[in-house]
């Protein structure tokens, strides 16, 4: 077990009247890779996109921890959330279109110390100093052409993956990483994944309808359905429940596996 | 040779040089930042006029004068940021066309300040060379010209320039990888504000006197004209632009062609007409412009 880093507190989300996230009390980031599991509009994006503030909540607060500190970010804006190492990919394929692959992963990587409008002169040293650590993805995922712009829905859904790897984050939350991804590079995705959270420097929250890949790799597996999360313990249990089976993965799905 | 160089070829050129740096700055805040500034003329006439201003009635000293326009411009243009710039397009098109009105406006009823359609004057150049004063006035525009565009190639290569093209892309993607886009837009359009504003006032003295007609509409759309048709996405779209539009039609048409008087009077309107015409055609065979766009050649 580690220390949490994410507490939700009573977070309530309506569209119209329907009641879309309802959480009571819920901890993240306890295991090193977490699931969350739920059938389609159980409201698993809905809650990424409340923790990381992509859309506001109605009411409730979350809180997160980081050095000691706790911080109550349910105020604060998108970039903010990111700069204190909260990060999201995304699950519709979302790209700079007038980037290369490697500017896309040169601009994740640059602070708001290089994007200043005087410094025009120091790019070459800018990108002596990145070319290392960009390397090192663009060769573990071999990009055919990554001065060209990403032009596959697989090369770009591993992109927004990469740039979010390049900030560091100590909280990642990867919505449906792997779907339309090849398996040879799912399986990189995972092995990344399982690299990246082996010291306490970083959690990962994945949302993945493949199963299988949940029971793979996640300590600890929630499950949601109709916008509240319902049970949440190791994926041996997860995958027994009685709860899980009949809202979610059906009869066939237990008795097959 | 004298002659020419104290007359109407340096003065056209010198102006050429000015609406170079107009639509060189404009394709900065469009295609980089991705702000759709439809009041570059109210900028413009705002740093002319309160250069003007300074320089005429206040008699302060002509650099000053034009720092203290900079400075203005990029005031007034940082409060207007923070009003629009969250907004969507359309409201940026119509927020900064509002402003250049408004600009325009205050330029004809404040007469107490501005002499209205009196026209403001004399400004005069900061030195005195005799015939020679218009040539070396321009020299100084070419560089500052050259300077511009040596920022804009070298700022497209730099962060600061990838992340104006993140932010142009897709503004969300580009907030959850922690760039604070609201606060950047607004830092990149007081600056290329403020320096419209200097180009405005680095005008004036080439007009010596300024009306409040000099800084109608019409100024703003030449120049998206000009952007549009030269290559909005390219460094010399501005300037290939600028030199399609003004310079053939302002200057080498007006020039040559021999237009009997009773015609003259047409001439601006016809200009107009053309310049519509020429969009329509570029926009439908090439829409990124001549010069076309960057990224379909690499592509290729």
């Amino acid at each position: 077990m580690r220390e949490k880093v994410l507490h939700l507190k009573n977070v309530v989300k309506k569209f119209g009247g329907r009641t879309v996230v309802d959480i009571k009390d819920i901890t993240f980031g306890t295991h090193g890779i977490e699931g969350l599991i739920g059938p389609n509009g159980a409201g698993k994006t809905t809650l990424i996109s409340l923790i990381t503030h992509k859309i506001g909540m109605d009411q409730g607060q979350i809180l997160y921890y980081k050095n000691n500190k706790e911080i109550d970010i349910s105020k604060k804006r998108l970039d903010e959330i990111a700069r204190l190492g909260l990060v999201r990919t995304n699950q519709i394929i979302q790209d700079f279109a007038s980037l290369s692959i490697r500017e896309s992963l040169l601009l994740s990587l640059a602070t708001s110390k290089d994007e200043q409008l005087y410094k025009i002169f120091n790019e070459k040293k800018f990108r002596k100093a990145a070319e290392q650590e960009i390397n090192e993805y663009l060769e573990f995922f071999h990009f055919e052409n990554p001065d060209g712009n990403a032009l596959s829905a697989g090369e770009k859904k591993l992109l927004d993956i990469i740039r979010c790897m390049l900030l560091k984050p100590k909280f990642l939350l990867m919505d449906e990483p792997t779907s339309g991804l090849a398996q040879d590079q799912t399986d990189r995705v995972i092995e990344m994944m399982k690299t990246k959270t082996a010291n306490n420097e970083m959690s990962i929250l994945i949302v993945e309808h493949d199963l299988d890949l949940i029971w793979k790799v996640s300590e600890n597996v929630f499950f949601m359905a109709e916008g509240e999360i319902l049970i949440q313990g190791a994926p041996d249990e997860i995958r027994k429940n009685k709860t899980v089976i009949s809202k979610y993965m059906g009869e066939n799905y237990a008795q097959n596996k | 040779m004298e002659q020419l160089l104290s007359g109407y070829v340096i003065y056209s050129l010198a102006f050429l040089l000015i609406f170079i740096s107009l639509a060189t700055l404009l394709h900065l805040q469009f295609s980089l930042a991705g702000i759709v500034n439809f009041g570059v003329v109210g900028f413009w006439g705002l740093g002319m006029y309160s250069f003007s201003l300074l320089l005429v009635k206040g008699k302060v000293p002509f650099v000053l004068a034009v720092i203290l326009a900079c400075v203005i411009t990029g005031i007034v243009s940082w409060i207007l940021g923070r009003i629009i710039l969250n907004l969507d397009d359309q409201a940026v098109l119509v927020g900064t066309l509002a402003f250049a009105t408004i600009i325009e406006y205050l330029s004809t009823s404040e007469k107490w300040l501005t002499n209205g359609v009196m026209g403001l004057g004399t400004v005069n150049f900061p030195f005195n060379f005799g015939k020679k004063s218009l040539l070396v006035y321009s020299l100084i525009l070419l560089v500052f010209t050259v300077l511009l565009m040596l920022y804009t190639y070298k700022l497209k290569k730099s962060p600061y320039g990838r992340l104006l093209l993140s932010i142009s892309d897709n503004e969300k993607l580009s907030q959850s990888l922690g760039k604070s886009t609201f606060r950047q837009k607004n830092i990149f359009f007081t600056f290329t504000c403020a320096l419209i504003g200097f180009f405005g006032a680095m005008a004036a003295p080439l007009y010596s006197f300024i009306f409040p007609r000099m800084i109608g509409s019409g100024v703003t759309f030449t120049i998206w004209i000009a952007l549009m048709l030269g290559g909005r996405k390219r460094l010399f779209g501005g300037l290939i632009g600028v030199i399609a539009t003004i310079g053939l039609f302002d200057y080498v048409i007006e020039t040559v062609i021999p237009i009997p008087t009773q015609y003259a009077e047409i001439v601006p309107n016809i200009k107009f007409c053309v310049y519509g015409l020429m969009l329509i055609l570029v926009l439908m065979f090439r829409p990124f412009g001549i010069l076309g766009d960057k990224k379909m050649e690499i592509v290729k």
